[in-house]
């Protein structure tokens, strides 16, 4: 009896040495076939008045925050009321889920059949050849309408775009007006008068609050996106046109001792490990003077601190030399796409088409104002977009998130989509750089070297 | 006589038939098929992929990277279990002398253990937080240190501060366990000791020991293979960070596998696990089977 309970626990303790290997088994095996191209094709034309849809669509997207999920399902409900043969089935996922799911559920046919999605994934979803061209419908809506860098980062190599942007959102600087008064101090214009205000601030609020705080949290990809924009403020980037990775320039060099500096002198210790959440809390409290953010920390004040919402604007990203341009640095474009695997491309279409009519996409570019900015252009002259309070109180701050938006793109997309991008903000490469020369104190030459030929030997796997 | 006996042995194959298929299902095809795409060059988003034969492993176990986490792995895996062990052992020891409220102070002493990691990782994010975090706060305010302990960005304190949390998290569990095991030695025992003039330390020497090792035993095994392969907690609070300082091997394996898309590199990482912990347990029960000779000898 004993040997026979030793024997069982033996078997007990394999079994669960086992199951360590349970999570690392592909979803499944079965790899559905995507449709031929001609098979892809919509069966319908969507723009015709006498074609009939019929069918049922899955709609994944990644807008959590009640308003604007309740825009949508308002969309869907009376494009449902509109067409009585189609049904939209709606899921929302946070971000990280939805990249999640769609990665698993590619190899098991498992993906919807429209979603929303992140620039960087629509290139990898190109790549894995699990998504449709739109280009018809994007001229059905008007190519010229929307941004053209937009669409640039939606075009594959095959000269096809991929993506319909349902809205962007610009990295700009964010302040606090009441600390400037406080301590007469100008809007800086440059890294260093930035640098030299967080500093004033910091010591004068004396642990209250802090001057600037540099995240490089390692699950995140925020001191990349820090560097990016000292680096393109200096008109560089941190992939060159030829794929490589560049942190060993003049410029990246100084963006990188910059950054230290500000993290020494002006941020909270902890920042070292930061997220954006963690990051945007401090904002919310009131903790930070200066961030770096989209129209969407509007909302997030709005929410959490509403006593801070008058004290709280923009100013464009600051410049490495007094009088140089100020010049858009980061733009996140979000678009939807249509998965290859859907039977409906003609419904997804059809929906994404009645949903860019003005009268649903200002109430959907109004569930976030002045966060989410349109991707067609003239849309916000419309009466009702411009008589919102929200719009209206951040008159400014609006100005100059438009005055950032031309010509910025995604973080690693300068010279097009490329796969590299992916890597560049994924793999925190950049962030355990920074941590690496905080922590160990490694030389900053030899961890931005260092940090380079990891980048370029990841660049290589999908190169 | 005979063929009911042998009746009654197929019946009772039958009745655990479906779960022995069940747990065979369940673990035996993520194995095999782990085992397999380690040989290959499977990539997560991608159909296609050649075989490799052993590339997976050689490039697996030329990473420094991979042997830094896989030391910090043995090093969170050894002081989290001695110190879970230590504080579980004494809490039930505790727990079996006291007379009063005894099923109180064992219920408060398992919180820690009925909470879902999730909440217990960013309750934990939350208390240490190096700007508004309670606890570093507190030591300022009682003048322990001048200024806020950076518990969780510190190269110093990031490291012990995990293991602190993990030993507070995983101590119940063994105090449960241990305090049942005390429950099953004879109290005459003790006292016949006692008669003969044994002091409590050579009561708990000769007597509760030799009775509870088997279970303190087993659980030692459980909790090894718990610990090592734990990962929610870390992640969550601190990603493996900073500058992997606190990345063991299955955080490894998730950026390998998940991060890099590297399917089949990622299995490899696992196998190598499953081959390291199955050496580890065969020694325990070595251990335990020699224990047990001794028991019963």
């Amino acid at each position: 009896m004993k040997r026979m309970k030793k024997y069982l626990s033996i078997l007990l303790a394999t079994l669960m040495a086992l199951g360590l290997l349970t999570g690392c088994g592909p979803a499944n095996e079965t790899t559905s076939t995507p449709p031929d191209d001609s098979s892809a094709a919509p069966a319908t034309e969507p723009g015709s008045e006498t074609t009939e849809l019929e069918g049922e669509i899955t709609f994944w997207h990644s807008f959590t925050q009640g308003p604007r999920l309740e825009t949508i399902q308002a969309a869907a409900d009376q494009f449902m009321a509109d067409n009585p043969g189609v049904k939209i089935n709606i899921e929302t996922f946070s971000w990280a889920d939805f990249y999640t799911k769609w990665t698993t559920g590619l190899a098991s046919g498992n993906v919807p059949d429209m979603s929303s999605a992140l620039p960087t994934q629509v290139v990898e979803m190109i790549d894995a050849d699990a998504i449709l061209p739109l280009d018809d419908l994007i001229d059905r809506i008007g190519r010229d309408k929307f941004y053209e860098k937009a669409l640039v980062e939606m075009t594959a190599e095959d000269g096809h775009c991929y993506g319909v942007t349902l809205y962007s959102n610009t990295e700009a600087m964010w302040y606090r007006k009441d600390l400037m008064e406080k301590y007469d101090l100008e809007i800086p214009e440059t890294w260093d008068e930035l640098y030299e205000c967080a500093k004033i601030i910091t010591e004068g609020e004396n642990g209250e609050v802090y001057g600037a705080a540099f995240p490089m949290g390692a699950n995140d990809m925020l001191a990349t996106r820090w560097l990016h924009l000292y680096v393109r403020s200096a008109g560089e980037t941190l992939i060159t046109e030829d794929g490589k990775a560049n942190l060993t320039s003049p410029t990246a060099i100084d963006g990188i001792n910059y950054w230290v500096k500000v993290y020494q002198d002006c941020s909270p210790a902890d920042s070292i490990n930061y997220n954006t959440l963690d990051e945007a809390t401090m904002y919310y409290q009131g903790k930070l003077a200066f961030d770096f953010n989209t129209g969407f920390h509007i909302s997030g004040v709005q929410e959490n601190s509403p006593d801070l919402m008058e004290y709280i604007d923009c100013a464009p990203i600051p410049r490495v030399n007094e009088g140089d341009p100020a010049v858009g640095c980061e733009t996140n474009n979000t678009p939807l796409v249509i998965w290859k695997n859907s039977e409906h491309p003609e419904i997804c279409e059809a929906f994404i088409e009645y949903f860019y009519e003005p009268e649903r996409y200002v109430d959907f570019l109004l569930s976030v104002p002045v966060g989410m900015m349109p991707a067609i252009q003239g849309v916000t002259d419309n009466e009702k977009y411009q008589s919102n309070e929200i719009v209206q109180q951040f008159q400014h701050a609006d100005e100059v998130l438009n005055q950032m938006l031309p010509g910025s793109t995604a973080i690693g997309m300068e010279y097009g989509p490329r796969p590299e991008a992916g890597l560049l903000t994924s793999q925190h490469v950049i962030e355990e750089m920074f941590q690496d020369i905080i922590l160990n104190g490694t030389p900053v030459e030899e961890a931005a070297k260092a940090a380079e030929d990891e980048l370029n030997d990841l660049f290589e796997t999908v190169g | 006589m005979r063929n009911k006996r042998y009746m009654a042995k197929v019946a009772a194959f039958c009745f655990i038939l479906p779960a022995l298929l069940v747990a065979v299902l369940l673990l035996l095809y993520p194995v095999l098929s782990s085992i397999f795409y380690s040989l290959t060059s499977k990539h997560l988003i991608k159909a296609d992929y050649d075989f490799v034969g052993l590339k997976n492993y050689i490039d697996v176990l030329s990473d420094p990277s991979f042997w830094k986490s896989f030391w910090i792995n043995i090093k969170w895996t050894v002081v989290s279990l001695v110190g879970q062990i230590l504080v579980g052992f004494t809490a039930a020891l505790a727990l079996e002398r006291i007379k009063h409220c005894k099923s109180f102070f064992r219920t408060v002493l398992i919180i820690p253990w009925a909470f879902p990691t999730i909440v217990i990782a960013l309750s934990w994010k939350w208390i240490l937080n190096g700007v508004s975090g309670f606890l570093p706060n507190f030591l300022v305010s009682i003048g322990l240190f001048e200024k806020a302990p950076q518990f969780l960005s510190s190269g110093e304190l990031v490291f012990p501060t995990l293991v602190f949390i993990n030993i507070w998290f995983g101590a119940p569990l063994i105090m449960v366990n241990v305090l049942s095991a005390l429950q099953t030695v004879p109290k005459d025992q003790y006292e016949a000791a006692q008669i003969d003039g044994a002091s409590p330390l050579q009561s708990f020497i000769h007597i509760t020991v030799p009775h509870i090792r088997m279970v303190v035993g087993l659980l030692v095994v459980l909790r090894t293979i718990w610990i090592f392969n734990s990962f929610d907690i870390i992640y969550l609070i601190t990603g493996g960070g900073p500058a992997e300082l606190t990345q063991t091997v299955p955080i490894y394996a998730y950026n390998v596998g998940w991060g890099l898309k590297m399917l089949g590199r990622s299995s490899a990482v696992t196998v190598l696990l499953l081959v390291f912990l199955l050496i580890v347990c065969f020694m325990y029960f070595k251990l335990l089977d020699k224990w047990e000779k001794e028991g019963t000898a």
